[in-house]
């Protein structure tokens, strides 16, 4: 009698334990309901399963592999996205071509470039925004470059005081575009249009006491 | 007389090649650094300028992107640093072969000229000069920074530890009230068996002593047991069953231990500013290699670390290679349902921790909330529409003020269409 008892109490827990499990955990992605439709058949971009064997269990694939199996591996390193074919020109709404302008040429830029956009308060509002997400954290809130990624990564410019402030809105474009000295190209982040904004809004920065 | 005209002029000669000698060795020794002015105010004037001027470049004790600037006043003689700060270009072109080199050592890089006097060169040197014999302040940066990881800590600790204080007051508190009870019992049954005359059943249950069996085996408790038991079996399973296709909790280790919590918490870097296509596409992005090194061309070690990172060598290595970084999806909605990034954070505003939690917390990102169609739908009852400077939603707005007095929420523009989501 009291075997028994004990014996179904394992059981239970047993039971218990393996209905606990379906949990997602760390490394374990808990119990899928009808795998077949969380795993894409068609190549995905962001997730990508290189496993051949994964999934097997439920496959219904003619090739044999795993039903979750999602490579493709005709591209280089397997990977799902390609490349756009070089020399690829970035279609763009309001029809901006390519920017040819050299890195090493920012002299150039600073001397023929213009903006765009007038300098309205909504531009101004927007720039500000985009200064926000895109810059902030270097060059600081008011530009004067303590941001707090700034004042580790060292080298980050005030922006109205000595050089800097007098440096033309085609200068300010080409530096956000290419990079110059120790910053980075931010043309592949921020879009043709969203640079001058922040351009503009730079310049108020510029022409603070 | 000639003689000793001769000798005087020998003597002169010597004592001029002496002089020249002298002067030449504490050049060499001192170049400038004897006309260096100590004014507090002129040095107060020099770091103004070099702040101003130089710092985007160079640093006193490291180098940045031109050379640590340490002695250089010890290094080259006063008109040479003078010329070069004011047109560096002009004395690389001239050949002078320190410059030549200098310009080759750093990779060609260009050193902008300035329009400086003589007299602010001076005090820019001064400044350095004064930095120079104090030190590099290594101490003082690492203490910042550890500062501000134990400021940032509290947050947290604080919540859970406050917690379990509260726990462990109140398990004191009953453990009192047990032994008082007990005393209390005992206290009791002893002044009754002194005092009273009790009948037989009475004195049964005074003279009655505590059995752990006895207590096990009375119905009421097993009663208790069972109830307890069966409830808690019933509730992991009923639990364990809900999270059957759900992951949340998911929190997979990367193939680069990247913190949110260091990037997006400490350091306060945008969202927007890696996962770039939030805003103008379905997804939001993992961003390529590229945007790490606009920091990590710079910063290859944790802030007080003395070695570089092993994680921040895997993006090198990954660049180097021209190999992609395998990072591991952890938010996934299968493709059953249609999900747009840019729909709701530029035209909803919705904020990224909404549905992702606080991700500038983690150390390893992990699913926050369900993402089950429920969840979903819950959002879009509750919703308003962002409506403000959105000409698409005008018309619709005031239909719905015709009908309605309340706000409207994503439920009221067909939100909760089928075909909305799934198609």
């Amino acid at each position: 009698m009291l075997r028994n008892n004990i014996i179904s109490a394992i059981v239970i827990l047993v039971i218990v334990q393996i209905f606990s499990s379906c949990r997602a955990k760390d490394d374990h992605p808990g119990v899928e309901y009808a795998p077949n439709m969380y795993h894409s058949v068609p190549y995905e971009g962001l997730s990508q399963i290189t496993d051949e064997s994964e999934g097997k269990w439920l496959s219904s694939r003619i090739d044999e592999k795993g039903e979750y199996f999602n490579t493709n591996v005709n591209n280089p390193h397997n990977m799902n996205m390609r490349e756009p074919v070089p020399g690829t020109v970035k279609r763009t709404e309001d029809g901006y071509l390519p920017y040819r302008i050299p890195k090493d040429s920012v002299e150039l830029a600073g001397r023929i470039l213009t903006n765009p956009l007038d300098s309205t308060t909504e531009v101004i509002n927007q720039g500000k925004e985009l200064y926000a997400r895109f810059c902030v954290h270097c060059h600081g809130e008011n530009g004067q470059g303590d941001g707090k990624v700034g004042v580790v990564f060292k080298g980050v410019p005030p922006y109205n005081v000595g050089r800097v402030k007098d440096l033309s809105e085609g200068y300010v474009f080409h530096v956000i575009t290419m990079g110059k000295g120790r910053m980075g190209a931010h043309g592949s982040q921020v879009s043709y249009e969203d640079r001058w904004k922040i351009v503009r809004y730079v310049q108020t920065l510029q022409n603070q006491n | 007389m000639k003689v000793s005209s001769c000798c005087w002029r020998l003597t002169s000669l010597a004592f001029t090649l002496l002089f020249l000698l002298i002067s030449n060795i504490s050049f060499a020794q001192e170049a400038g650094d004897s006309e260096i002015p100590s004014d507090e105010s002129v040095i107060s004037s020099g770091e103004t300028l070099f702040n101003n001027n130089c710092r985007v470049c160079h640093a006193v004790h490291e180098q940045v992107v031109g050379p640590a600037l340490n002695e250089v006043y010890v290094r080259r003689p006063l008109p040479w640093l003078q010329e070069f700060i004011k047109n560096s270009q002009k004395v690389i072109q001239g050949g002078d072969e320190y410059a030549v080199n200098l310009y080759n050592q750093f990779n060609k890089t260009e050193m902008p000229s300035f329009d400086f006097s003589n007299e602010e060169v001076l005090s820019i040197l001064a400044y350095v000069k004064s930095e120079t014999e104090k030190g590099p302040a290594v101490a003082q940066t690492t203490d910042a920074a550890g500062g501000e990881g134990v400021a940032a800590q509290p947050g947290s600790t604080v919540d859970s530890g406050f917690v379990t204080a509260i726990l462990i007051a109140l398990l004191v508190v009953l453990v009192l009230i047990l032994v008082v009870l007990g005393i209390l019992i005992s206290v009791v049954t002893k002044y009754i068996k002194q005092k009273s005359e009790l009948n037989e059943t009475d004195q049964e249950i005074v003279d009655q002593k505590f059995s752990l069996i006895k207590l096990a085996k009375s119905p009421g408790f097993i009663w208790i047991v069972t109830f307890v038991f069966t409830a808690i079996v019933l509730k992991t399973v009923i639990d364990g069953l809900l999270t059957v296709g759900v992951q949340a909790g998911y929190a997979p280790t990367q193939p680069i231990a990247f913190s949110h919590k260091l990037h997006a918490g400490d350091f306060e870097i945008d969202c927007n500013y890696c996962h770039t296509g939030v805003r103008i596409s379905k997804n939001a992005n993992i961003p390529s290699p590229n945007i790490c090194m606009n920091c990590h061309s710079g910063i290859n070690k944790v802030t007080g670390a003395t070695e570089s990172s092993k994680e921040i060598q895997k993006i090198y290595d990954a660049i180097e290679n021209n190999e992609p970084i395998r990072w591991v999806r952890v938010h996934n909605l299968p493709d059953l349902a249609y999900f747009n990034h840019s729909q709701h954070v530029k035209v909803g505003g919705i904020e990224c921790q909404t549905c992702h939690g606080p991700v500038e917390t983690m150390e390893v990102v992990q699913q926050s909330t369900s993402l089950t169609m429920g969840w979903c739908i819950d959002c879009h009852r509750k919703t308003e529409i962002n409506s403000q400077g959105n000409e698409y939603y005008d018309k619709l707005v005031e239909l719905h003020s015709e009908t309605s007095k309340d706000p409207m929420v994503v439920e009221d523009i067909g939100g909760l269409e089928c075909a909305k989501c799934h198609y």
